[in-house]
């Protein structure tokens, strides 16, 4: 497995013009949102930051197709879906990033159950060929493990990697009142031959923007 | 506020806790782990994996868990503390 990311990964550095974009996203209105509605809700149907992050990753691909697609013979290809893989670290070292199909169909709790049931068939080796295969775009979640940003190398031939921090208590302001905030590090890694910034820039703004909504989510 | 419930003794709330990290982690070896080490570290649990470790914990005990009380399930000493009603002052 550390061959295969070896080489993957030396490719996406080689040959893959990467530009880095980041923002701070509020996650407040998110939070308040799934603490609300998880609160009369057994454990099983309770939902996880993850699942409103990545939700809200999968409708803004649906948004910007020109991130959601493969670089191949010099030019882009969009892809047949928003396919998003999603990035797993296996607990005996290595990494997979699997897809969950059609994610921009799923409901957000729909998508909570893609993520689980992608994690334990990644961790128990019983993975689709399918999955491995075609994602479209590629989502980590480090911050889960500590990190407050991830700034990611593409996996080719996609063109963009989406990547979430750590959500951390911040001062923030809101018309120049000063509050804390449960804040993240959202960032993108895109190919620059397939995208300009400026595509880059408005697609994390779109997440940013359905992330202060989510019961629309 | 508190309806009654039967709460399991310390020994049962660290086997509970023990088998609820296995479910999500089958190798998990608590021999050199302190009660006083956070679990989510030491185990590399995701939220994910938390979500997993608090249903099966919840249901080993039948002890009920709200998303309130996931602050209260950092550690086998916090875990105990709150399966067995330590410190609810009832």
């Amino acid at each position: 497995m550390r061959e295969t990311i070896a080489r993957l990964m030396a490719r996406s550095k080689r040959e893959i013009p990467h530009y880095y974009l980041t923002t701070t996203v509020d996650l407040s209105a998110a939070l308040a949102w799934m603490r609300e509605r998880n609160a009369d809700l057994p454990i099983s149907a309770r939902l996880v930051p993850a699942a409103l992050l990545l939700r809200a990753t999968a409708v803004a691909t649906a948004r910007h197709p020109a991130l959601n697609g493969f670089w191949v013979d010099e030019t882009f290809r969009p892809g047949g879906g928003v396919h998003l893989g999603l990035a797993i670290s296996l607990r005996r070292g290595g990494l997979v990033a699997p897809a969950i199909h059609d994610a921009d169909r799923l409901s957000v709790i729909e998508t909570l159950a893609a993520m689980r049931d992608l994690v334990v068939r990644a961790r128990a080796g019983r993975l689709r060929g399918s999955e491995m295969a075609d994602p479209t775009l590629t989502v980590t979640n480090l911050g889960e493990q500590g990190v407050e940003s991830v700034y990611g190398v593409i996996y080719p031939p996609q063109v963009a990697l989406v990547g979430f921090g750590r959500v951390v208590e911040r001062p923030w302001s809101v018309d120049g009142l000063l509050g804390v905030r449960p804040v993240t590090t959202l960032t993108l890694a895109a190919d620059h031959r397939a995208t300009d910034g400026f595509t880059g820039g408005r697609y994390l703004a779109t997440i940013d923007d359905l992330l202060q909504h989510p019961e629309e989510l | 506020m508190s309806t009654q419930q039967t709460r399991p003794t310390a020994e049962a709330a660290r086997g509970a806790v023990q088998a609820a990290v296995r479910h999500v982690v089958p190798d998990a070896d608590f021999d050199d782990v302190d009660d006083d080490t956070p679990s989510r570290g030491e185990f590399e649990l995701d939220s994910l994996d938390f979500l997993g470790f608090a249903e099966t914990l919840a249901t080993l005990t039948a002890v009920p868990i709200a998303e309130a009380d996931y602050p209260r399930l950092v550690t086998m000493a916090t875990c105990v503390g709150f399966l067995t009603g330590a410190g609810d002052g009832s």
